[in-house]
């Protein structure tokens, strides 16, 4: 062939099917690629207090960080420790807000970043990939930066809803603290106070109505919040059995008398008209302002994620404050200063991950005293660390009445996670949306609940994550 | 090298690079992107994979049997196929209805046109089909808010105090028909265009005709303008049916959690919950297929029930009149 144009085309052609065709055919690969062989554990550094997962001088760190209320800034902010003790080793730090979506073609391909913060709307069930994760005990068991053993650094309890079979598979970084949330300064100035069983909440629902108030408002994509509500105040009014119960998602495990007690003084609020109409067709952000901007609904139960994402949206001179749930009657199981406080951001290290150990000792940068402290200072929310706090809570009433209801409690924190774990928020956003408007009852509300118990817990094709 | 000398014309370079550019590529693309990704979600369907494993475990049909159980996707399922009835119908009539006033509903002395100011018309209901989808859901979210919303604000306005904090998307009593709604909206405008440029394509004199004949408006709309548009109908009725059993971005955006009492819960909403929130993609999968299998029923449906009436307007003669 002497003519150069066929030639050219034909160059073309076979860059254009190299062009399409490779890539494809990678994609197509995504589930089928053998992925069972054990990672390279690849080149690994001395063990010492100083390095105790024996990070190889120079290997990088890759990290994918939900990028959410707190931002991804704040898993940065350790690279250059991370660099100075490695061998300026770096830590790449990749937002995302599709944990699921982006990551299952890797978890299925073994190829998984070192480091994981599962987290948001989009977050992999942890029952999924527990099975993929590394046990994160020699963390807790490591020295901090400062020579101190994790674990005794931590708040009690912090521990928990990362255990899954006998294995600590995630260690959630930051404290959220749930409860109610109100303006002091509201309540001082109308000399109303924080309830803490149902009948206060109610009365305090009666003089909120004459004041033109409501008790409560929500939001369509947030109704399951008075879910977290219902079943922190039946754990507190019949103790651990009820925790126990829900979280194994036992046969008539919504059919306890607690539960059941806490539904009533709940039906009763609806009834009474306590709750402002409307919401299951308004979106959460929009009634969470009718809370702190309009100030037309008094309480509001949410995590202490609250004060962050509605900074924008909050009335001047709000001084946003946490309560624990209340309980149904005075001789509940918990005392009153009991309440739900569990950590949120999971982060997990993948065992197919190329630097495991680089991946860990990222995690063990966040939670010595400079990391977990510029996360406090930063977000002005606590990590699980505690004392990063000082006394004036960088002015925040939000995180010092957390400080305060943490110091109250003591041991008396509580937490579940059946929701997360089996993805359940959904449907639950549909029963609690149905409920709160009235169309439908406790029985209603109930049978809906357990249903969905009894589907799961019968479903042998689902992990079930035992609760002690 | 020895090859079987071929009975037909030579294998030039330019004719095997024609077909492999036009014919090769698009065929590999289908396969690899299309049949392939089929027959690998028929595959795990019969799996309970969890997505996120290098192996599936093979269940065998397992996880069609559970959906055959599970009330929440019979719901979704019922409520796709409420989409799939309401929706097309509505947006075919309302759009045809809107082409036959911009082709000739206008004046009826002179020349057969459309109403004054036809173009302007076109350009503004065309208007909403070039905003995204999410955009149009987000939009009529705020829209249909009970406190704050335009269209409570409206009604209230006039004095409609009932729906004073009435929510919209938060009645089972009215959800779905208020998601419709915005569907039906922003599709109007562009099935409008389409007809409007079929329509222009039947000859000028038919209508003529028709009017000298004596045919008002509604009687050259059913008469003269179906019939002659009828393959644009059908394929946009095709095309809308296979969109409402899909429609996940409207509904994700109005009611990401299935809407009150599961009522505007469809089955792609299903799938991405099964699959992504509950970590279970084989059962998603068996939903995948199923809603597969419905698509092409109802393709077949409609082209079947398009033929068989061609058939009959054959025997009975052009446009329905007896010979």
């Amino acid at each position: 062939m002497s003519e150069s144009t066929p030639v050219q085309r034909r160059r073309f052609l076979g860059l254009a099917l190299a062009g399409t065709l490779l890539p494809a055919a990678t994609a197509a690969c995504a589930a089928s690629g053998g992925g069972d062989e054990p990672a390279d554990a690849g080149p690994t550094g001395q063990v010492s207090d100083d390095n105790p997962f024996g990070v190889a001088d120079g290997t990088a760190v890759e990290a994918v960080i939900f990028d959410g209320g707190y931002g991804t800034d704040y898993v940065s902010a350790v690279a250059a420790t991370y660099a100075d003790l490695h061998g300026g080793a770096e830590v790449t730090v990749a937002p995302s807000t599709q944990i699921a979506q982006e990551l299952q073609p890797r978890f299925v391909g073994g190829n998984p970043p070192d480091l994981l913060d599962n987290s948001g709307a989009n977050a992999i069930g942890l029952a999924t990939i527990a099975a993929q994760l590394e046990d994160l005990t020699p963390l807790t068991e490591a020295k901090n930066t400062d020579g101190e053993v994790i674990a005794d650094t931590l708040y009690p309890g912090m521990l928990t809803d990362g255990t899954y079979d006998g294995r600590l598979v995630q260690l959630n970084y930051v404290l959220t603290v749930y409860g109610l949330w109100y303006s002091k300064s509201l309540f001082d100035a109308n000399g109303w106070k924080a309830p803490t069983t149902w009948d206060d909440a109610l009365a305090l629902g009666a003089a909120a109505k004459s004041a033109g108030k409501y008790l409560f408002c929500w939001g369509k994509e947030a109704a399951s919040y008075y879910l977290t509500l219902a079943v922190e105040s039946a754990i507190k009014e019949g103790g651990d059995e009820v925790r126990v119960a829900l979280g194994n998602l036992e046969a008539n495990a919504w059919s306890h008398p607690a539960v059941q007690a806490v539904f009533a003084k709940m039906a009763q609020a609806v009834q009474s008209g306590y709750f402002r109409p409307g919401g299951a067709g308004t979106q959460f952000t929009a009634a969470q302002a009718q809370w702190s901007q309009a100030q037309e609904a008094v309480l509001y139960p949410s995590g202490s994620w609250i004060e962050n994402e509605m900074k924008s949206q909050t009335a001047e001179g709000f001084q946003m404050t946490g309560c624990p749930a209340p309980s149904v009657t005075a001789g509940a199981a918990l005392p009153a200063t009991a309440f739900h406080a569990s950590a949120g951001e999971p982060f997990v290290v993948p065992s197919q991950a190329k630097n495991k150990a680089g991946g860990m000792e990222v995690l063990r940068l966040m939670l010595s005293k400079e990391g977990a402290s510029n996360f406090a200072e930063t977000k002005l929310s606590s990590t699980i660390v505690k004392g990063t706090v000082p006394a004036d809570a960088f002015g925040s009433t939000a995180l010092a009445s957390q400080i305060a209801m943490l110091d109250a409690a003591g041991e008396d924190t509580f937490t579940f996670n059946f929701n997360d774990v089996y993805g359940f928020t959904s449907q639950n956003n549909v029963l609690w949306n149905g409920f709160l408007s009235g169309q439908l009852d406790v029985a209603g509300l109930t049978s809906g609940l357990q249903q969905q118990f009894d589907q799961t817990r019968e479903d042998s094709s689902i992990v079930k994550v035992q609760v002690k | 090298m020895k090859t079987p000398a071929g009975p037909r014309r030579k294998l030039t370079f330019d004719r095997v690079s024609l077909v492999v550019v036009f014919l090769g590529i698009p065929v590999a693309l289908y396969l690899l992107f299309v049949l392939y990704p089929f027959t690998q979600a028929a595959w795990y369907s019969l799996t309970s994979w969890s997505g996120f494993t290098a192996t599936q475990e093979f269940v065998g049909l397992d996880n069609y049997v559970k959906l055959a159980r599970d009330g929440l996707f019979l719901e979704a399922v019922g409520n796709s196929l409420v989409l799939l009835l309401v929706v097309p119908a509505l947006t075919l009539v309302l759009s045809f209805a809107l082409a036959c006033l911009l082709t000739f509903g206008g004046s009826s002395t002179g020349a057969v046109r459309g109403l004054a100011g036809a173009s302007f018309y076109r350009v503004v209901s065309f208007f909403p089909y070039v905003v995204p989808a999410i955009v149009v859901g987000i939009i009529f979210g705020r829209v249909y808010d009970p406190s704050a919303g335009l269209v409570n604000g409206v009604l209230t306005g006039v004095g409609l105090d009932r729906f004073t904090d009435f929510a919209w998307l938060g009645d089972p009593s009215t959800a779905m028909a208020a998601t419709i709604a915005v569907i039906v909206w922003s599709f109007v405008g562009f099935y409008m265009v389409l007809f409007v440029a079929a329509i222009r394509g039947i000859p000028a004199e038919v209508f003529e005709a028709a009017r000298l004949d004596g045919a008002g408006r509604f009687r050259t709309a059913v008469s003269v303008a179906v019939p002659g548009i009828a393959g644009s109908l059908r394929t946009a009725y095709v095309y809308l049916g296979i969109f409402a059993l899909d429609a996940f971005v409207f509904l994700a955006a109005l009611n990401p959690d299935g809407g009150p009492g599961n009522s505007t819960l469809v089955i792609t909403q299903q799938i991405f919950t099964t699959a992504f929130k509950e970590g279970r993609f084989g059962l998603a999968c068996a939903m995948g297929v199923l809603l597969a299998v419905l698509t092409f029923l109802f393709t077949g449906i409609v082209f079947g029930a398009g033929r068989v009436l061609a058939r009959r307007g054959e025997r009975t003669g052009p446009r329905g009149v007896r010979p």
